[in-house]
């Protein structure tokens, strides 16, 4: 209702509408209901728990002497694993690169190749990288290399799909600027589109290569080359000394990268 | 008469500037250095084309349709874990992201441990801790939502810190200054703003957990990974090709349902 | 090929905003005119429907004789520059870069792709610079210059492409009236040394009356003046600025047309 001088002084005295109901606490209700019924049908006893919890006291007691013995080919497998992830790492962003505004509605030349350019992507990103690295390894037979394919098709998906949300995301106008030059796909891609979108574009290319240095860890466990298969023989032959410093090069090695992409973050602003 | 032009970039020297060529030449140094130990060889990756192509040929044979329970079954386990370990997970973060706030945090010295504690906890992969989880409370899935929810903290205790220092402080002062007491403070003035970005956190991560809870079972700690990772060491590609295909279809449902739900929740914000 | 014609154009949006409802318009090669018009008068609508940016529901856009659609479109938008209310430059790069986009229709597109020009490309580059004055400002980050200088950056861009025609929507809308002054003197200078055809929006009346050869007064999709400034008088002022009762309406159609 407009206001005006006659009904100023009447819209004062109005009580207040009826609050509306708020959905929260239904959707809370419906939550613990979810909740409490997995926890039901996965058969987790909080008794398995109990007891595992105070038996982990003890057990992770067993992992306080650190075996470092053969730190040098702990050290040697690292390296391994993080040229693994390096390598995984440049080859998504390859494909990535390319991919990414075609699967991004203002920049791709047309709607088909768009759809074909998601999907695509949407591929690699569901496939988990172990199943990837699966199949590499039938095919190329065991090795870093099938583990560097798996992270790099796997991230390409990743990356590709934050590129082309970034590109979506750069302003109207900017486009249009370039756009009104004449410009064609290529050149609207390289001037409107990178240098808009830079530095969120290196962050996630920074956190994928974060994120690819954890996995090459563990990709290790399927005969993908690297620090992961150690981890998981000594684990199976209860050498927990041997395991306890594993463990340890594992963090100390993605401690450093997280600084470092930190730092990198940091001075790219 | 013709008059042939050079070409340079557009830079005062019209050469590159010296910190991008020499990052560009660093990275490709290290691939070149880095190439035999990650074993590339091209001639031996467009060699294996054929042989993938041959792999992927025999995938497609008639499905085990028999197996389908079982893959109904440990599918829905894989999800229940997945929801399980994220409800964990918000409830410790939330806590904990306050904490490890630096506008919210009790004490600096609180700030600092709260925030290493949430380093340390996301630094191992979750298949590392779901290892070590199933050495101490046995096979299932109760180790692999342990190793979930654990990781999971770390990650969200970082981004729900991160989305709680970026509130606007004028609002928490206005709070502040009605005589709110601590806990009011960050209930009623840091949580609500907050809240968008958490959901955002929350989608994203329920879709990363998702991945990753599908691939526990290969240590057995619970989910499709096991039947994934023995299917394969076993040539049984009937049921290989069903299982591939459960969880491309799960992730990719759930990825869409993120997607939209994100969209309804954010546009509902704007206004 | 310098001349605009506009024949019995409309256009109407998606959500079933009509902008445009039967437009005229033939533009003369060299001329300098202004379109006055409130807002949601369907000035942007009318100037974007000139370079491609918008295409119409019904009738032809033509210039020089080509319609301006489909292959021949980014060859129009060579000889068509345009300068934009919000600048529209890429904020990351250095000033110089800027202008040089507006090379990059004329140029085989290889080398534009890794960002490398011809000598003779940043010869023109240079030379528009030095026309909008900017040249001690050429290697700074577009982003950050004054509002003025970023309008005489995209100013530096249109003459770059060394255009036949120069549209310009709403280019002093954001400035302060000194930079306002000196882009619209700018744009005449342009229009009188180089020949060059110039339609300009605006919606300040006395900027109109300074600087137009021939103004169109636009309302709620229709032409409803065009002459010379000396010819608009009061009445005609009150026609082009006249409120309906349903210009609320349009106004958020507009909005949301654009949304």
């Amino acid at each position: 209702m407009t206001l005006n001088k006659s009904n100023l002084v009447a819209s004062l005295s109005k009580t207040l509408p009826p609050k509306p109901r708020s959905p929260v606490p239904v959707w809370l209700a419906l939550t613990l209901a979810l909740l409490w019924m997995i926890v039901y049908d996965l058969e987790l006893s909080f008794e398995t728990l109990a007891y595992g919890l105070a038996d982990m006291g003890e057990y992770f007691s067993r992992y306080g002497k650190p075996d470092f013995t053969d730190l040098s080919r702990y050290v040697h497998l690292m390296g391994i694993t993080l040229a693994t992830a390096l390598w995984g790492t440049v080859f998504a962003l390859v494909v990535a690169f390319f991919l990414a505004p075609l699967a991004s509605r203002n920049f791709t030349p047309n709607m088909v190749v768009y759809r074909i350019a998601r999907e695509l992507l949407n591929f690699m990103r569901a496939m988990p990288d172990l199943l990837l690295a699966l199949i590499f390894v039938t095919a190329l037979g065991l090795g870093p290399l099938p583990g560097a394919l798996a992270l790099g098709v796997h991230t390409a998906g990743f990356l590709g799909k934050f590129f082309a949300e970034s590109l979506e995301r750069v302003d109207k106008g900017v486009c249009e600027g370039v756009a009104s030059t004449g410009a064609n796909f290529a050149q609207m891609v390289m001037y409107a589109g990178w240098p808009s979108i830079l530095r969120e574009a290196l962050g996630n290319v920074l956190y994928i290569l974060d994120r690819n240095v954890r996995m090459a860890s563990v990709l290790g466990l399927v005969g993908a080359g690297g620090i992961g298969l150690a981890l998981h023989d000594t684990l199976r032959l209860f050498e927990y000394g041997q395991s306890a410093a594993l463990i340890l090069v594992i963090l100390a090695t993605i401690l450093l990268i997280d600084y470092a992409s930190a730092w990198l973050r940091k001075r790219l602003d | 008469m013709t008059i042939v032009s050079t070409w340079r970039w557009p830079t005062p020297s019209g050469r590159l500037p010296l910190p991008l060529v020499g990052s560009v030449l660093a990275l490709l140094l290290t691939l070149w250095l880095t190439a035999p130990i990650v074993e590339v060889d091209f001639v031996r990756l467009f060699a294996s084309g054929g042989k993938m192509l041959a792999f992927a040929g025999q995938m497609f044979v008639t499905p085990d349709w028999a197996y389908v329970p079982q893959l109904l079954a440990k599918m829905l386990e894989t999800m229940e874990m997945t929801v399980l370990a994220t409800a964990i997970a918000v409830v410790i973060s939330i806590p904990l992201g306050v904490l490890a706030a630096r506008n919210a945090t009790p004490h600096v010295v609180v700030y600092r441990l709260s925030r290493d504690l949430l380093s340390l906890m996301r630094a191992l992969p979750e298949l590392v801790w779901a290892l070590v989880f199933v050495s101490a409370v046995g096979l299932g899935p109760l180790p692999g939502v342990m190793a979930l929810a654990f990781v999971t903290v770390g990650f969200m205790g970082k981004f729900f810190a991160e989305s709680i220092e970026v509130v606007d402080h004028k609002a928490v002062e206005g709070v502040r200054a009605h005589g709110a007491g601590w806990l009011q403070v960050r209930l009623f003035a840091m949580l609500p703003q907050a809240l968008p970005d958490f959901v955002g956190t929350v989608m994203y991560i329920l879709d990363h957990n998702l991945r990753a809870a599908a691939i526990l079972g290969l240590v057995g700690a619970g989910g499709i990974g096991y039947d994934l990772v023995m299917s394969m060491r076993l040539f049984q590609y009937e049921r290989l090709l069903l299982i591939a295909l459960a969880i491309y279809l799960v992730v990719t449902a759930l990825d869409r349902a993120s997607d939209s739900f994100r969209r309804r929740i954010l546009n509902g914000r704007k206004q | 090929m310098s001349d605009i014609s506009i024949q019995a154009v409309t256009k109407r949006f998606p959500n079933g905003f009509e902008a445009l409802k039967g437009i005229h318009v033939a533009i003369k090669p060299g001329s300098f005119t202004i379109i006055l018009g409130p807002s949601g008068a369907g000035k942007s609508t009318l100037l974007r429907l000139m370079n491609g940016l918008e295409t119409p529901t019904s009738g032809s856009v033509r210039i020089g004789g080509e319609v301006v659609n489909g292959r021949q479109l980014r060859r129009i938008r060579s000889k068509v520059a345009m300068v934009f209310q919000q600048f529209n430059l890429i904020d990351r790069l250095s000033v110089v870069t800027n202008v040089l986009t507006g090379r990059l229709a004329h140029r085989s597109w290889v080398g534009s792709v890794f960002y490398l020009f011809r000598n003779e490309d940043m010869g023109i580059a240079q030379e528009a610079l030095s026309r909008v004055a900017l040249t001690d400002k050429a290697w700074n980050r577009a982003d950050k210059l004054s509002g003025g200088q970023q309008q005489r950056v995209g100013i530096a861009r249109a003459l770059a492409q060394r255009p036949k025609i120069i549209l310009a929507d709403e280019p002093v809308a954001s400035l302060d009236p000194v930079s306002s002054e000196e882009i619209m003197t700018l744009l005449r200078d342009i229009c009188d040394r180089d020949g060059i055809t110039v339609v300009v929006n605006l919606h300040q009346v006395e900027l109109a009356r300074r600087f137009a050869d021939r103004i169109i007064g636009m309302n709620s999709g229709k032409i409803v003046f065009d002459g010379s400034p000396e010819q608009m008088t009061q009445t005609a002022l009150h026609t082009i600025y006249q409120r309906e009762g349903i210009e609320n309406d349009n106004s958020l159609d507009m909005a949301l047309a654009y949304a």
